[in-house]
């Protein structure tokens, strides 16, 4: 990789980063189960695995099932605090032998590298996504970005192979620019790609709530500079380290708002489970204010308060449903409840995608979605926003539906059928919305699952890989 | 709980590793640079670009490396931070590999 052109930083841009002060934090961070194995850790954390599961994952060190070459064990001091009174924040964060039984999966889930014609950019949409840090305050098990995070070569397009690489802001402005003035000298498409202009860039990783403020403020007015409208963050550390949403922080975001008052800013955080944010007694049942609804933890309710004060910001939560940890309707009903109450939009919903290792997380597809659906029986309709989404190779796609009668006269359709939605293609923005209709497997975990049972298939997702219609099998 | 740069620094400070770190938790002496404890989120970006393999896992050092763990939280309080990367000592090439170079470190 050449090393990118030195960035140049407006006057404006200049003004701004000099009032950026950075904080220290001390998230008394564990890191590595070896640490767990030999008791180099707090004494109110040596009990946090069992010796039986240490003894469980110690036999599988340097072995082909070694769970840390997977997925690095990491913790911090807040969620461990949370966890030691949950059950399933302990299978969020914990290691466990299960992870590494089957280890089949997609090296690059997605097909990412396809999409990322500079490092650390994936480009789909007039949403792109940009890797700024290949780290988070603690690791979820079941993180579909195991191959960065772990620092895993995968094979790119052009052949080679390499670990990912993180996006650089002189490499990565330069390109926005020159795509978007494509867009604009050519009517509102690219004239290759017929991609809109790049509105948006969602900043990730990794979490870039791990980077101090002075590194956060530099991507924040560089983006806001080459013309982006809406800058999201993803980020799970209202869960992992809510006090990391200090003074210094909401400052540098007032005076980036000064700055660049047309800017919006989407925090778009992590929560899997209520457990997470809620208060609980000790007989484990959440603490309710007088009104009925439940009291959540002072420091992650004043980082969302603080948050949401500002009218420019958004914040809104998308989490996978993963086994053992919120495939659980009455957990994700409450969840969708307080997050909506306290300001926090509930978006998507996602089943956990091919990664290796993913027998051990996803729940099935049709399950995913019934455990949803289940979930936001009893909530308003303002609370039941979130969808249930599946990421294809083509884009984002909704599990719309799932139906538990026959539809009369189709071959394939007698134990229903599951309707996918095309929400948005990466290639080929006009295929918005249109449908694939599958017959039922309630064992399918992923589209695979449904190859010989595809009904009507509008949005291409299964005809792009040549695989035909179940009736035109039948009629061939 | 973080990684610790060890003896291998000392004379050379190549400095490769602030220019990767994306908390800037390194901290500057004369002729060594540490890193600071709690601030560290243990990314393991700086380790394998250190041109002298100075930094090591917290989990990995040898005995007679433990001493640096010591070392790097006491010296980060006294020094300043340092988030550019900067030329090398004149004399890196020389001193990187020599052994026994904790005597000459200046505090």
């Amino acid at each position: 990789m050449s090393k990118p052109e030195k960035y140049v930083p407006s006057e404006r841009e200049q003004a701004f980063l000099e009032q950026v002060q950075n904080a220290k934090y001390n998230r008394e961070i564990i890191t590595g189960i070896k640490k767990f194995l030999s008791g180099d850790v707090p004494d109110d954390m040596k009990s946090f695995y069992s010796r039986s599961e240490l003894d469980a994952l110690s036999e599988l060190v340097n072995s082909d099932r070694d769970v840390q070459k997977r997925m690095p064990v990491k913790i911090t001091r807040h969620y461990f605090e949370q966890a030691r009174n949950s059950l399933p924040m302990q299978v969020l964060i914990k290691a466990s032998p299960k992870e590494t039984v089957d280890l089949d999966g997609a090296e690059d889930p997605g097909k990412q590298m396809d999409y990322s014609p500079v490092e650390g950019l994936i480009h789909k949409y007039e949403l792109g996504l940009i890797y700024v840090v290949s780290t988070c305050s603690a690791h979820c098990r079941f993180c579909y970005r195991e191959e960065l995070i772990a620092k895993k070569e995968v094979t790119r397009p052009d052949g080679s192979i390499a670990p990912k690489g993180l996006a650089q802001i002189g490499e990565l402005i330069p390109y926005i620019r020159e795509h978007n003035r494509l867009v604009a000298e050519n009517g509102g498409r690219h004239p290759q790609t017929g991609r809109e202009k790049l509105r948006e860039i969602l900043m990730s990783g990794g979490d870039p709530m791990v980077l101090g403020n002075r590194n956060i403020a530099a991507w924040l007015a560089a983006l806001a500079e080459a013309g982006i409208e809406s800058i999201r963050i993803g980020t799970k550390e209202l869960a992992f380290f809510p006090d990391r949403f200090d003074d210094t922080f909401l400052d540098m975001l007032d005076r980036f708002h000064e700055t660049y008052p047309e800017t919006n800013l989407r925090i778009m955080v992590h929560f899997n489970h209520p457990d997470e944010f809620l208060k609980k007694a000790p007989d484990g049942t959440y603490v309710e204010n007088a009104n009925g609804s439940l009291q959540w933890l002072d420091n992650t309710r004043k980082a969302v308060k603080r948050l949401r004060q500002r009218n420019w910001i958004n914040i809104d939560n998308q989490a996978p449903i993963i086994r053992g940890i919120n495939n659980d309707p009455d957990a994700l009903r409450i969840m969708q409840r307080e997050l909506k109450r306290n300001g926090v939009e509930n978006h998507y919903f996602f089943c956990g995608r091919d990664i290796v290792g993913h027998k051990a997380f996803n729940v099935p597809i049709e399950e995913a979605w019934t455990i949803l659906n289940e979930s936001q029986k009893g909530l308003s309709g303002v609370e039941a926003h979130a969808r249930l989404s599946i990421t294809h190779y083509k884009g984002k796609t909704e599990v719309a539906a799932v139906t538990n009668e026959p539809i009369p006269g189709l071959p394939g359709a007698e134990n229903g059928v599951l309707i996918f939605k095309l929400l948005r293609s990466a290639a080929d923005a006009p295929d918005r919305c249109k449908v694939t209709i599958v017959g039922r497997n309630p064992e399918a975990i992923w589209f695979s699952g449904y190859d010989d049972r595809v009904l009507f298939d509008e949005a291409e997702l299964y005809s792009m890989y040549g695989i035909n219609l179940k009736t035109m099998d039948r009629a061939a | 709980m973080t990684f610790v740069v060890t003896e291998n620094c000392i004379r050379c400070k190549y400095t490769d590793c602030v220019e990767v770190c994306p908390v800037d938790c390194f901290y500057e002496g004369p002729n060594f640079l540490v890193i600071h404890p709690d601030e560290c989120i243990d990314c393991a970006d700086c380790e394998p670009v250190c041109p002298a393999n100075a930094i090591v896992s917290d989990s990995d050092l040898q005995p007679h490396q433990e001493q640096f763990t010591l070392l790097n939280s006491e010296l980060a309080e006294l020094w300043n931070n340092i988030a550019a990367q900067k030329e090398p000592m004149p004399e890196a090439a020389k001193w990187d590999g020599v052994s026994g170079k904790l005597e000459y470190l200046q505090r």
